[in-house]
């Protein structure tokens, strides 16, 4: 699965960005995070591309919701979804990640922190809800509603993972 | 597959660069430098410690004196008497002055210390000097830091028997990133590698530990999530945290905090007593420092006895045959201060009101910090949270420094067998950070109180027809207008293909990484395109250097609203 896009696109790599582990992580299927507190370094698949650590061009794991980020099902309480963000935390935090995927563990981070602000939100939550419900919005205008390319990935708040 | 990459070791990683590289090598010690005392705890391999100095204090003051060629900080040099610090010889509350301006109104209130404080008001950095030999010595607040680092540093290699290199620093709130600057460079001149971190978010991290244990020793599951309000005050300044703790986890909701503490109680009721002292003491000699501090002492002496008696008697011969003999009593004291516990109150408030958090839903109200035995501000947490008890689990002098230590321990990657290094602690920014735009308007890209790392962005758009530059201009803070803010830096977009006004999108894009590294990064292109018109500018921040305090002026005055930007409203 690695992504396509053209490395045209890619904004001049400063020399001190020279690709460093910039090790992808995906996360285990819903069911693995029931079992223990803590996801083993087995969860994280193979690095599959290589990009500026902020610039997060390389491709999104194709979660289907912002449940599958935190590994919970759609009924989830906000009980569960504070206690998986905890969990999740305590593995992909930066400050506790593994010293060779610091740079990525910010974007795990962000992306589990994008979610959980979403789904511990009531008022957001449902609204959300909503709209994973209809499913329609295609990609591409989503896209095209912020900047260029290299940067729309980063906007969490406004473009999830559908 | 992709194909293996093969790596380069990145450049910051291995030159000076050291705050990109949070990852401590041995276990990093907690230090907490106050505008008064500071402390250094450790990571002992089961709890936190404090250090102690050869005169068996935890708690040393923060002040170094000048005598003859070499300066001696509080840690190891004894005074005699607390007079000796009053002698113009004496430097402290340099953590009211580290980074700031001369037209700051904090550098202001510090012109009553009695050591020389001089200002210009051009927005350069204040002059300060100590009386040696009648010879006024200058130094730097850097300079000063760096002394006491140097001599904790001391302390704790002789008595741990091992070289210290890396240490978690607590730092106030409402620290701009330039401050920030300016203690990493104190720790650079000692020898050290910082990591930062707010004191109200140390203290949050020594709660999470202590219900985290609580938890276990009760065999309670760590599900239960618990709401924290933090009040730390000490002598410069006044800060609040909201914190969400579970499972060892200490989540920060929201930050709150201002440069207000002791020392504006300690100068308010200097004034009361001795209304004229201001003009008493304007000629800097020998005898109005040693007048000044005189006074200075025996209201500090009167302030600590308040907190435990409704009155007090103060007498002190100010020499020159002038006399201060009066009766304070607290409600006088409160009265006089009663702005300073306003704002308190103010902190409070927004801190709440930011993490989205009513009163009923806060477990604990944990306060700390040199004024945490001040009734009034005792009842006044009381009060607002509407709890007949406030936390006691911890000592009020010692939570900062024991949270940097477990910090420390944490980012060093230790574990411990019994979990009590099983903790986290999600930082927040306790300040908004973004560009000047529409006008002269503030515009946050990140907004206060974001959980870091953080990224965000916003797009802007040009103000004239044809317009092919634009000007960048980062501000810290949480005031509506631009120039109200902290500045942390400035830079130009070049090369904005020709369009009518309106028409290009400018994209700045935010991103703090995981060791608090702020990178700003701009583009412009046309819409519909799909390349960026020209490169990139990434830009770390903050560029500022010292004497910043009138380039956002200069800038103005040299361009007006030539190169100026507006927000671009998204179509949704």
């Amino acid at each position: 699965m690695i992504s396509a896009f053209s490395p045209l696109t890619l904004p001049p790599l400063p020399a001190r960005f020279s690709p460093r582990e910039f090790t992808h992580v995906r996360f285990r299927p819903p069911q693995a995070f029931s079992a223990t507190a803590t996801a083993s370094s087995t969860a994280y698949a193979t690095r599959e591309n290589t990009a500026l650590p902020y610039l997060n061009l390389q491709r999104m794991p194709s979660y289907t919701s912002l449940y599958d980020v935190l590994g919970l099902p759609t009924e989830a309480s906000f009980q569960e979804i504070k206690s998986a963000y905890r969990r999740l935390a305590r593995v992909s935090h930066p400050d506790v990640a593994a010293i060779d995927r610091k740079d990525s563990s910010a974007n795990d981070f962000m992306k589990i922190h994008a979610a959980y602000s979403t789904l511990s939100d009531p008022e957001k939550r449902a609204d959300y809800d909503r709209k994973l419900l209809r499913r329609c919005r295609p990609v591409a205008s989503v896209r095209m509603a912020s900047g260029f390319t290299g940067y729309t990935r980063r906007n969490w708040e406004t473009d999830q993972c559908w | 597959m992709a194909e293996p990459i093969y790596t380069v070791a990145s450049d910051s990683e291995t030159t000076g660069e050291d705050r990109s590289a949070p990852i401590f090598p041995e276990i990093a010690v907690g230090i907490d430098i106050g505008t008064s005392q500071c402390s250094i705890a450790f990571w002992n391999g089961s709890q936190v410690e404090l250090l102690k100095n050869t005169r068996n204090q935890k708690i040393m003051r923060s002040y170094v004196t000048f005598k003859d060629d070499t300066p001696s900080g509080g840690v190891i040099n004894e005074l005699s008497h607390e007079y000796d610090m009053l002698s113009g010889a004496a430097i402290f509350n340099m953590k009211r002055l580290i980074g700031r301006v001369d037209t700051d109104p904090v550098v202001h209130a510090s012109k009553s210390l009695p050591f020389l404080v001089q200002t210009l008001d051009i927005g350069v950095r204040p002059f300060v000097a100590a009386l040696v030999n009648n010879v006024w010595r200058s130094t730097t607040p850097e300079e000063v830091l760096a002394i006491f680092l140097v001599e904790l540093k001391m302390m704790a290699e002789h008595q741990l028997k091992r070289p210290i290199r890396n240490v978690v620093l607590t730092i106030p709130v409402s620290f701009s990133r330039f401050q920030l600057t300016r203690v990493e460079r104190a720790c650079a001149m000692a020898g050290l590698q910082v990591r930062l971190m707010p004191e109200p978010t140390a203290v949050a991290l020594l709660y999470a530990q202590q219900q985290q244990q609580q938890a276990v020793h009760e065999n309670m599951g760590s599900g239960s999530e618990k709401i924290a309000l933090i009040f730390n005050m000490g002598a410069g300044y006044c800060d609040v945290a909201v914190s969400a703790t579970g499972g060892g986890v200490s989540q920060i909701k929201a930050l709150a905090g201002s440069p207000i503490g002791g020392e504006d109680l300690l100068q308010n009721t200097m004034k009361y007593l001795l209304p004229n002292v201001e003009s008493i003491f304007s000629h800097r000699g020998i005898d109005e420092i040693r007048r000044m501090g005189l006074l200075r002492v025996a209201t500090q002496d009167a302030i600590h006895k308040l907190s435990f008696q409704s009155s007090v008697q103060i007498d002190v011969n100010l020499g020159n045959g002038s006399k201060l003999c009066k009766v304070l009593s607290r409600e006088e004291f409160e009265m006089v201060n009663s702005e300073v516990f306003e704002k308190c109150k103010n902190l409070v408030n927004q801190c709440l009101h930011d993490a989205r958090v009513g009163i009923d839903d806060l477990s604990d109200v944990v306060v700390v910090g040199g004024c945490s035995n001040i009734p009034k501000i005792r009842s006044l947490l009381m009060q607002k949270s509407k709890k007949k008890a406030l936390y006691e689990g911890m000592n009020p002098l010692e939570a900062a420094v024991s949270g940097a230590a477990l910090e420390g321990a944490v980012a060093s990657g230790i574990a411990d067998p019994f979990g009590s290094l099983d903790l986290l602690s999600i930082q927040a920014t306790p300040l908004a950070i973004g560009i000047r735009a529409d006008g002269n308007s503030f515009i946050p890209i990140i907004p206060k109180n974001t959980t870091m790392p953080a990224r965000k962005e916003l797009v802007f758009t040009t103000v004239k027809d044809n317009q092919s530059e634009a000007l960048i201009v980062v501000y810290e803070g949480e005031e509506t207008r631009a120039e109200e803010n902290h500045l942390l830096g400035y830079f130009k977009i070049i090369g904005i293909p020709p369009a009518p006004k309106g028409l290009p999108e400018i994209t700045i894009c935010m991103d703090i990484d995981s060791s608090n590294m702020l990178r700003v990064l701009a583009g412009a292109r046309l819409p519909g395109a799909h390349h960026p018109a020209t490169p990139f500018m990434e830009v770390k921040m903050p560029t500022v250097d010292d004497g910043h305090g009138w380039c956002a002026e200069a800038l103005h005055g040299k361009y007006g609203a030539a190169m100026d930007l507006v927000s671009l409203q998204k179509k949704s």
